[in-house]
């Protein structure tokens, strides 16, 4: 660790030492319940109170209404707010990622037959090629059969955009040859052993979870997908951050200590445990051990990196990728001019170096980062000297140069 | 017109009282449905206006996807009431309720549909004592940290023993450690 550039003394004291923060019951919140109940929010003077919403639009409309002071949110959820696609148009950013990865594709075992059956050698790719699928869809098709049902957790998710990029991949054409829905996380495992889903893109416990009642088997993790890609936020409204700096940067400072106590394996396990006793998450302690091991662990689908390779900044090309993969299916209709403003207001990388300085904690030096360049661990130039950075491959050799 | 509501709702006496609260206020309602039916399929079959659901249901983000789908669908309130109407999306927030509307439905009957829903939640509330979402993560919080007391008290157990036993058996039967704990303050009960 280096020497803070801001001397503690020198902090600027928070405006507001009591907030409330959105959550939902996922793996990837634990930032902030760890940032609570190991004590970083109050070492920065902030006393947080983490309320748990059951949906992302309860979430959404908390941020909107002004009843919640910061949430995490998935990556698209400042820029749609912002944009006014996502309930009341509001300005929203965020200027810390919580983690990388995280999300896995699940089938249930009925399916998983099926494409077994149809496709033996896409079965047997690594990671699974979605073309298994297109020879199920034909033959039901053929037979008069309904389309299958696939899920993901909410309009503006990660979860949809990296469904999509796997089935297209495989060459499934979503829109056409299946039929998406969204079905929130704690439904899911539940609604694929009905056989009312036959599968579905969600973050971790959910995929541990079908596993281990046997309704499912996990395909591939988002990684898979998209190679260290971001998955959760830490987000404001932009006005809160305009009035509040200082508070702002103590929740980041908090959050990114946190994430850094997160990093070392053997403390999952002592998060899985706050996360579950706790009760921010209502699921078996072992479930939520098991899925929340870092790599090397039997369950690395839906791994979640939470500090290092830089996960933690906020890189202004990671909400781009998402933004378009919007484009992509036709899901989002701005001027190229009006979507790089609005890159520049929701992604404020700025704001990160400022509280990283505050802690002496490395960070890049660039805002924006190509994908699919590296299948292994790269060197990039930080702050103070190099960045271990992670593999950013795209499934299927894509390449993404980060800018607009 | 006359507004055909949908109401999701996981409770049903609370669900019958509001289906009849919004009848007396001129409101139809077509069909009553709970977390555990399939929302696709009713909401394309009986096409509501209005859905009032249970803010505190996972399901809402089912309708947020549905309402993006397309014109016949109902929208978020939020995204309806712009201006005019904040104070009311707070306190129907607040009442945990959650509503979702087609864009032609005027607003006053808006209004005067969410208002009825407020009502009749609130009044259900204050019969039933029931908690909120936020109390209800503080409550479960408690018991777990009541069971480990007793744990602790009964079997000499340091917190972490208590813990560890109140994990093993939830790993055991595939329960949470707040059913756990729930079972171990309800099996205390008995013996007392």
């Amino acid at each position: 660790m280096n020497e803070p550039q801001t001397p503690r003394d020198e902090w600027p004291l928070p405006e507001r030492d009591t907030l409330t923060l959105g959550m939902l019951p996922l793996n990837d919140a634990a930032p902030l319940v760890v940032a609570r109940e190991r004590g970083f929010f109050a070492t920065h003077g902030l006393d947080v109170t983490l309320q748990v919403e059951s949906s992302w639009a309860g979430l959404r409309d908390g941020m909107q209404l002004g009843l919640l002071d910061g949430a995490q949110m998935l990556p698209l959820m400042p820029l749609a707010s912002t944009l006014g696609l996502d309930g009341r148009p509001t300005p929203m950013l965020s200027a810390l990622t919580l983690n990388l990865g995280g999300n896995a594709i699940t089938v249930s075992n009925a399916l998983y037959a099926s494409m077994q059956a149809a496709d033996p050698e896409a079965m047997s790719q690594a990671p699974v090629s979605a073309r298994a699928l297109v020879a199920v869809v034909r033959q039901r098709r053929a037979a008069g059969e309904p389309a299958l049902r696939f899920a993901s957790v909410y309009p503006f998710s990660s979860h949809r955009y990296q469904l999509r990029y796997w089935l297209a991949e495989g060459g499934v054409d979503p829109d056409r040859d299946l039929e998406l829905r969204v079905v929130p996380p704690p439904l899911v495992a539940e609604q694929l052993k009905a056989g009312w889903l036959d599968g579905y893109c969600v973050g971790e416990p959910w995929n541990t979870l079908a596993a281990r009642r046997e309704s499912g088997r996990v395909l591939l993790g988002s990684h898979d997908i998209w190679q260290h890609g971001q998955e959760k936020v830490f987000a404001v409204r932009e006005a809160w951050a305009d009035a509040y700096p200082a508070t702002h940067r103590a929740v980041l400072r908090a959050l990114l200590e946190a994430c850094a106590w997160l990093d070392i394996p053997s403390q999952r396990v002592e998060a899985a445990r706050l996360m579950c006793e706790k009760g921010y998450l209502d699921v078996s302690p072992t479930v939520v051990e098991e899925s929340m091991a870092g790599e090397g662990a039997p369950a690395t689908h839906g791994m979640s990196v939470f500090h290092h390779h830089a996960a933690n900044f906020p890189w202004r090309s990671h909400l781009r990728w998402y933004a378009e993969q919007m484009r992509r299916w036709q899901h989002l209709d701005v001027a190229a001019p009006v979507l790089e403003d609005c890159l520049t207001r929701c992604v404020r990388p700025d704001l990160f170096r400022e509280a990283a300085d505050d802690l002496g904690f490395n960070y890049p030096l660039v805002d924006v980062k190509s994908e699919g360049e590296h299948a292994s661990q790269w060197a990039l130039e930080g702050r103070h000297g190099d960045i271990a950075m992670g593999g950013d491959q795209l499934l299927g050799g894509g390449r993404f140069s980060g800018r607009g | 017109m006359t507004v055909k509501v949908l109401i999701v709702d996981a409770r049903p006496e609370r669900s019958r009282a509001l289906e009849q609260a919004l009848h007396e206020a001129g409101f139809d309602v077509v069909t009553r449905a709970d977390e555990h039916d399939d929302l696709y399929a009713i909401m394309t079959s009986v096409k509501p206006d209005a859905v009032i659901i249970d803010a505190a249901l996972p399901s809402r983000d089912t309708l947020e996807h549905m309402g993006q789908l397309g014109r016949r669908f109902p929208k978020p309130m939020i995204m309806l009431a712009e201006e005019e109407t904040p104070d009311l999306t707070r306190e129907a927030t607040s009442a945990g309720v959650s509503a979702y509307v087609v864009e032609d439905v005027q607003p006053a009957l808006v209004r005067s549909m969410v208002n009825v829903a407020i009502a009749s939640f609130e009044s259900h509330r204050a019969l039933k004592g029931e908690l909120t979402k936020t109390q209800t993560t503080l409550s479960q919080r408690r018991t777990i940290e009541r069971a480990k007391s007793q744990l602790m008290e009964t079997h000499a157990f340091s917190e972490d023993a208590a813990y560890q036993w109140l994990r093993k058996h939830a790993m055991n039967r595939r329960l949470t450690i707040h059913e756990v704990a729930q079972a171990v303050l309800a099996s205390d009960d008995d013996e007392s």
